[in-house]
């Protein structure tokens, strides 16, 4: 998978090139507009990360004359602007999807995860999702460990259902929220953790090795410890 | 303040209206003017119609003997004799009447009782060629003033008497008019020039004050006010409204500057708390555990985020600046979906979390906004309560709108707060939070158009009422 990243800031293009290398992908950069653009039309990127405030164009613009010129890439765009205006703007000029700085990694890396699945036809409508000795059944909504059946609350096994998904990959309370309650918001208290802390205490059972794991300061991960 | 006279408003002012003035009591004084001359005249030649027409019967009836000449010439000395200005203040006759009666029978020269010698008259009189019965001006040689004059056939036999009035006495009234008029007329336009300026002057003064004090004010400086006269004229209005809007801009800088110093603070600890942890992670031993410093550091940046985010939140709604994405929401989804989401948060704390909420009670409204609002207040519940405390949400429709009631029986709001719960970083002495949290929770509502006050309950325990309008129901 071959990224473009357009961003003007050094320190943001360095650390996502980094980041997104080290995830696996291959990465180009340009720091404005123009070169983004020449690069752009070599077509050969799987997806472009576009930020807004770029020197000599608008991010909107760059956009719409990829759109313009055929290019199907998915595009997740920066910006630093946070009104929702801004994001149906960003989303109506061609832009796939908005996240605004500062973010998680981990939430730049899931949404472009699900921009490039989105972009590709094969999609996966599975009905069972596995992770080490956890099985989830989503047609019955069922989950086991092992052997044993796990009692989860509707909430929980959508909680569940979005650790397995993301196996392996951190996620953020952000993310869980997003996901799991469809709400946009940002508690101050702990509300998500405790709804981790209890599916952990059903999950997890005492003398199994855990599954869900706390990335300090970052989310949650469900792995095979 | 040095200053050209001509470049002041109040003379200007006063030169306009005293130009205005002038010309409209100049053009009243024409008009009057005309209309005594007009009078003046008539009078007269309605006196020598009728003098003419006696002296004519007179000349006619006499008979034409020797005593004709001196009988006609009595009458007409008697007829001059009725003009009141006919003699002067010595007694002297100016000379301002003339009777002449031309082609008298068995006489060659005409008849003449006047000044001087007829020549000069009946040179005029040939010249002017008179229409007989009107009366008519002409000029004569060697007169200053015109004469009016009449002519009346005395018979059929060509005899006619001309009886004359001088325009002197008419024209010295006119004059003596006019001149009174321009005297008068001077001063009163003067009086009134001054009068106009003064009174201007005086105005514009306090205008002049005002740009002066207006002047002093600079931002260090925004007590100053200006003067409010007891009157209720434009002026004194102005200056009301001036110190209604310096109100205004103090209380917003100082609210600004509050603001200012209190992001700055809440700024510092988190800063300075991250750069401790980050720095102890360095300077730890390599293989100890910085994970957990650098996931603290992130933990406080994200705090420190979150507070970035509200604060700006916050202006743009203070500000009016918020975008509402209105759709019909039924408000009991909404709020139960955040009581399944705080539940476990609030049995964690040993809270009880209990709602009744009615159903179908929908209102326009941003979801995204309302979501972060619910959260809000549950957040503030949480953040507040002490352990085991019982909270409850009502959702109730009333009268075409919206009540949404979350009760508690916690300690209530500290009565240092109470009444300013809704303004920004206002806070209870031992919140953990910033004070922001109900201020954008007033801040949404108010965006909705409606309201929310907070009350203590009788039973202890603080009761947050949020109202808002309900949605006008589309017919199915």
């Amino acid at each position: 998978m071959r990224l473009l990243i357009v961003e003007d800031d050094v320190a943001i293009r360095g650390f996502l090139e980094r980041a997104l290398s080290e995830a696996g992908y291959q990465v180009d950069t340009a720091k404005d507009a123009k070169t983004g653009e020449l690069q752009a039309l070599e077509g050969i990127h799987d997806a472009f990360i576009i930020d807004l405030g770029l020197p000599d164009m608008d991010g909107l613009n760059l956009i719409a004359k990829c759109r313009a010129q055929g290019s199907t890439a998915p595009v997740l765009i920066l910006s630093a602007r946070r009104s929702v205006d801004e994001r149906v703007k960003g989303l109506e000029q061609g832009g796939d999807d908005y996240l605004t700085k500062p973010f998680a990694l981990a939430e730049l890396l899931a949404r472009l995860r699900n921009l490039l699945r989105r972009s590709s036809p094969a999609q996966n409508d599975r009905v069972r999702l596995e992770a080490a000795d956890l099985r989830l059944d989503l047609v019955r909504h069922e989950a086991r460990r092992g052997d044993l059946l796990l009692q989860l609350t509707p909430q929980e096994f959508s909680l569940l259902e979005y650790l397995c998904r993301n196996a392996g990959r951190v996620v953020t309370r952000t993310m869980i929220l997003d996901h799991v309650w469809r709400m946009r918001i940002d508690p101050a208290t702990n509300v998500v953790d405790v709804h981790i802390y209890r599916l952990r205490s059903k999950v997890d059972p005492v003398g199994r090795p855990p599954l869900i794991h706390t990335i300090r300061g970052v989310g949650y991960m469900l792995k095979n410890a | 303040m040095p200053k050209l006279l001509r470049t002041t408003a109040a003379w200007r002012l006063s030169v306009w209206t005293t130009l205005a003035f002038a010309l409209g009591t100049g053009l009243a004084f024409v008009i009057v003017y005309l209309l005594v001359a007009q009078t003046i005249r008539e009078r007269s030649d309605a006196w020598l119609s009728g003098e003419a027409e006696v002296l004519a019967q007179v000349s006619a009836n006499t008979p034409k003997d020797r005593l004709y000449g001196r009988i006609v010439r009595e009458v007409a000395e008697l007829a001059t004799r009725e003009l009141p200005d006919e003699r002067n203040s010595q007694g002297q006759r100016v000379n301002s009447v003339f009777f002449l009666a031309e082609h008298l029978e068995g006489s060659q020269s005409p008849l003449w009782v006047g000044p001087g010698t007829e020549d000069a008259f009946l040179k005029a009189i040939q010249g002017a060629r008179l229409g007989q019965g009107t009366p008519q001006s002409i000029t004569v040689e060697g007169w200053p003033s015109s004469f009016r004059v009449v002519a009346r056939p005395v018979d059929g036999r060509g005899t006619v008497v001309y009886l004359g009035l001088s325009n002197r006495a008419d024209m010295q009234v006119l004059h003596n008019l006019t001149l009174r008029f321009l005297l008068l007329w001077g001063g009163t336009v003067l009086m009134g020039f001054l009068i106009a300026y003064l009174s201007a002057r005086r105005t514009l003064l306090r205008v002049e004050h005002m740009t002066e004090t207006v002047a002093r004010i600079g931002s260090d400086d925004l007590g100053k006010r200006l003067r409010e006269s007891a009157s209720r004229d434009e002026i004194s209005r102005l200056a009301q409204t001036f110190n209604l809007m310096l109100d205004r801009i103090q209380s917003s800088v100082i609210q600004l500057r509050s603001v200012t110093d209190t992001v700055a603070h809440d700024l510092k600890s988190p800063v300075t708390s991250i750069r401790g942890t980050l720095e102890s992670a360095l300077s730890s031993e390599p293989r100890g555990n910085w994970r957990d410093s650098v996931g603290e550091a992130i933990e406080n940046l994200d705090r420190l985020l979150n507070l970035l985010n509200t604060t700006l939140d916050l202006a743009e709604a203070e500000a009016g600046a918020l975008r509402l994405d209105r759709t019909p929401i039924n408000l009991a989804g909404v709020v139960r979906q955040f009581v399944d989401l705080y539940q476990p948060a609030m049995h964690e704390q040993h809270h009880e979390l209990a709602a009744d909420l009615e159903d179908h009670v929908v209102v326009n409204a941003d979801l995204a906004l309302l979501s972060r609002m619910v959260s809000n207040l549950l957040e503030n519940e949480l953040a507040h309560l002490p352990p085991g405390s019982c909270v409850h949400i009502r959702l109730r429709s009333q009268q075409g709108s919206a009540q949404l009631v979350i009760e508690d029986n916690g300690p209530g709001f500290p009565p240092e707060i109470a009444g300013r719960a809704f303004e920004r970083f206002v806070k209870g002495k031992n919140s953990p939070g910033h004070g922001l949290g109900l201020a954008f929770v007033d801040a949404v509502v108010k965006a909705h158009g409606g309201s929310v006050h907070i009350s203590d309950r009788p039973a202890g325990g603080a009761a947050i009422t949020l109202s808002l309008p309900a949605a006008v129901p589309q017919p199915a």
